[in-house]
């Protein structure tokens, strides 16, 4: 049965009279009611099955997402992790499309932190330079060294007329923190914090002084500090200065206040407490943190050239010095490695000082005579030396003359490894050399076929047949008989060295002798001169040999010798005139 | 984050900065306290996945010498009642700060905790005042300086306050 609500009730008929009006009826209602039918048979569809479609959420989501937003935190809280997985994942699977997406905005950041960091560091190394040589510059390098820090920071500290620390944008109401910044290498403490006491402090002063609300504390100082508050309607800026500003950057703190006024007006009066959108002002704030150094004094010009010049003088100086100093050193280890008795192991030159290690036989030449002679600071050289005996010929000789003392009757003569005498000396000495010969370092064989003995007698006899003539009336040694005192001489000095081998010495009496012309007192004097005079030619006696002066009268203008060997023990007797 | 001034009030030596000091950031001595009225810490709490700071403005407590500076009060998003459980005088003063703060600033969200709970049987407020605090609307915590309790939970409940733009329903600790 039908229970559509529009169809009009009929009179009961007969059924084959109703069919064609049943009909009629279908078709008019068809006609009049097939649009609502429609709509009416979707509803009942969408009745039935319940189930969201996804066009239809589609349709309302953006709607739904600027109601719900508005209102509360909450879309936000559930989305968050979602979308931070995403992002993860996006990053991990395709970070180029990142890298793209945020180059723009990194880009100009990363250029501008770089172009800070190289001012920054072409200021101090500028800074550093200019002070490197100075008197001052070396006192920050004493503190540098003392506090330890670098010098370039010690020299921008002194060099320091200001510079802004930090600065605060701070909502005025509240005294909430919308953003902050800081110079490199600033400490920061608990930005919010101070926010919070700096806007405490400005309430108190105000309070305390009864000042109105426009009255603000415009500044406050501390120690090097300088804290600028710059009012704004909505937001003040507070500036931590070191050194001391300059008025145009107040004007600056302005611009800046202003600004920031302008561009975040809307920001300013919903602020609820969220500082996010005060993350555009950074570069507003940057701006503000102006640093300046006391500029370089212009140095006198001649001055920089009188002490560049001397710096270059002193360096030249200092190298020609020291490259003389190497030559002469050059020079003075070939003679030293020339020099016999003397064999150099080791030798180092360090900072001027020189050291010098090796052998040295005793009789070779004093290295220190040779350092003077090589023109060498005597005192810059430190040597160490071993004794050796050394071969060399000369040594040898040297070494068998010190051992062997020989006359000066007698020569040496070094032939490999035989020692040649020549010459004349007495027996005693003769045989005393032969024996000991080959104990001296160097020798082995004993060569005196050039040598000749001569007694002690001997000696004796041709010392008393000696005469030496003067002229008459005087007791000057003429030049002709030079020849006689000279022999007379060498006869002495051997019969010194003869009698030194024994117990014995020599008594030698030098008679002086005038002819019978003129008076006896005369004579007797001349004859005394001329004895002292020979003895002053003979000059001077032989430990071993005593000398006394005789006179008397002869035939002849002489002066003769009598030589006599005596004991050693017995007391020699003063010379009598 | 969400930043959000709160003030902490309540009459002299109920006990707020030691409440608070042990869960806050502090740089500064509360030296400045009484210096110029006020110090200002730092406490974040988390609602809802969500962090805020609290910017706590400890303010001097109130005395017959020294009246809370109502600049102080300005900008606030809410404030602390602190009372001393036994002293029932710093009740009053708490209901007076609160009086001060509606005419200074407006009717802002706040909470009150009774503090030295762990002192319970000296206490001169009794059960039946707190009944009255709470039908008032007030939220009443109660919290000891000495063991460190009930302070989490009044920050929390502060920063819910704070956070939702409808008051949250009465907790009864």
């Amino acid at each position: 049965m039908s229970t559509d609500p529009y169809r009009p009730r009929q009179p009961s008929q007969s059924s084959p009279a109703r069919v064609p009006v049943d009909e009629d009826w279908t078709q008019l209602r068809t006609l009049l009611l097939a649009p609502e039918q429609t709509q009416l048979d979707e509803l009942r569809d969408r009745l039935d099955n319940r189930s969201v479609e996804p066009r239809d959420v589609s349709r309302v989501l953006p709607e739904a997402f600027a109601l719900r937003g508005g209102g509360d935190q909450q879309i936000s809280a559930v989305l968050t992790p979602y979308v931070e997985n995403g992002f993860i994942t996006t990053v991990r699977k395709s970070p180029q499309a990142i890298v793209d997406a945020i180059a723009p905005i990194m880009g100009p950041a990363i250029r501008q932190a770089i172009t800070r960091a190289l001012q920054s560091m072409t200021e101090a190394f500028n800074h550093s330079l200019d002070e490197s040589l100075s008197f001052r510059g070396f006192q920050w390098r004493l503190e540098a060294w003392r506090t330890g820090r670098p010098f370039a920071e010690v020299v921008l500290f002194h060099r320091l007329r200001y510079r802004v620390d930090q600065v605060f944008l701070i909502h005025r109401d509240t005294g909430l923190l919308l953003h902050h910044v800081a110079a490199e290498g600033v400490v920061v403490q608990d930005q919010h914090v101070l926010s919070g006491m700096l806007t405490a402090i400005q309430d108190y002063v105000r309070d305390s002084f009864g000042a109105t609300q426009d009255q603000t504390l415009d500044q406050f100082q501390v120690g090097e500090w300088t804290v600028w508050v710059e009012q704004g309607s909505r937001a003040y800026l507070a500036g931590v200065i070191r050194g001391t500003p300059p008025a145009s950057l107040r004007e600056r703190f302005r611009d800046v206040l202003d600004r920031i006024h302008a561009e975040q007006a809307e920001s300013l009066v919903s602020f609820e407490g969220d500082a996010a959108p005060f993350q555009t002002v950074q570069p507003h704030l940057e701006d503000c943190l102006q640093a300046h150094y006391e500029s370089a004094q212009p140095r006198n010009a001649l001055k920089l050239w009188i002490l560049g010049g001397a710096v270059v003088l002193a360096c030249f100086w200092w190298g020609w010095t020291a490259y003389q100093t190497h030559v002469r050193w050059t020079q003075f280890l070939v003679q030293l490695r020339t020099e016999p008795g003397i064999v150099v192991t080791n030798e180092r030159s360090t900072w001027g000082k020189h050291h010098l290690e090796g052998l040295r036989d005793p009789l070779a030449k004093d290295p220190s005579s040779l350092i003077n002679e090589a023109g060498l600071d005597e005192s810059t050289v430190t040597a160490s030396w071993s004794p050796f005996y050394a071969l060399d010929p000369q040594l040898i000789r040297r070494r068998a003359q010190m051992m062997l003392k020989p006359p000066s009757t007698v020569q040496f003569r070094v032939d490999g490894d035989t020692l040649v005498v020549t010459g004349s000396a007495s027996s005693e000495w003769g045989n005393e050399t032969k024996r000991l010969a080959s104990f001296v370092p160097g020798i082995a064989h004993y060569n005196d076929e050039g040598f000749v003995t001569v007694s002690i007698p001997d000696l004796l006899n041709r010392l008393n047949h000696a005469v030496i003539h003067f002229s008459s009336g005087s007791a000057t040694i003429e030049p002709s008989e030079r020849s006689a005192v000279n022999a007379v001489l060498g006869v002495l000095r051997d019969l010194g060295h003869a009698v030194s081998q024994s117990d014995q010495r020599v008594r030698v009496d030098i008679l002086g002798w005038a002819d019978q012309t003129g008076s006896a007192a005369l004579n007797l004097n001349l004859s005394r001169r001329r004895a002292e005079a020979v003895l002053a030619a003979l000059g001077g006696a032989h430990p071993r040999i005593l000398t006394a002066v005789r006179t008397g009268t002869s035939a002849e203008r002489i002066v003769t010798f009598r030589a006599s060997l005596e004991a050693s023990t017995k007391e020699p007797e003063p010379a009598q005139p | 984050m969400m930043q959000k001034k709160v003030c902490m009030l309540g009459g002299f030596a109920v006990g707020k900065t030691s409440l608070v000091r042990r869960f806050v950031t502090n740089v500064f001595s509360e030296h400045y306290q009484t210096t110029i009225g006020v110090t200002v810490e730092k406490k974040t709490v988390t609602v809802d996945h969500q962090d805020v700071m609290l910017m706590l403005w400890d303010l001097y407590g109130e005395d017959e010498f020294q009246h809370v500076r109502e600049s102080y009060l300005r900008g606030s998003s809410g404030y602390i009642l602190v009372i001393d459980g036994t002293r029932k005088a710093t009740l009053d003063t708490a209901r007076l700060l609160q009086q001060t703060v509606v005419r200074t600033v407006g009717p802002l969200p706040f909470v009150a905790i009774i503090n030295k709970s762990d002192l319970r049987s000296e206490w001169e407020i009794d059960q039946p005042v707190i009944e009255q605090l709470r039908e008032q609307g007030w939220p009443v915590f109660f919290g000891s300086a000495k063991l460190g309790q009930g302070v989490d939970e009044l920050f929390a409940h502060l920063a819910a306050m704070l956070l939702s733009p409808a008051p949250p329903s009465r907790i009864c600790p």
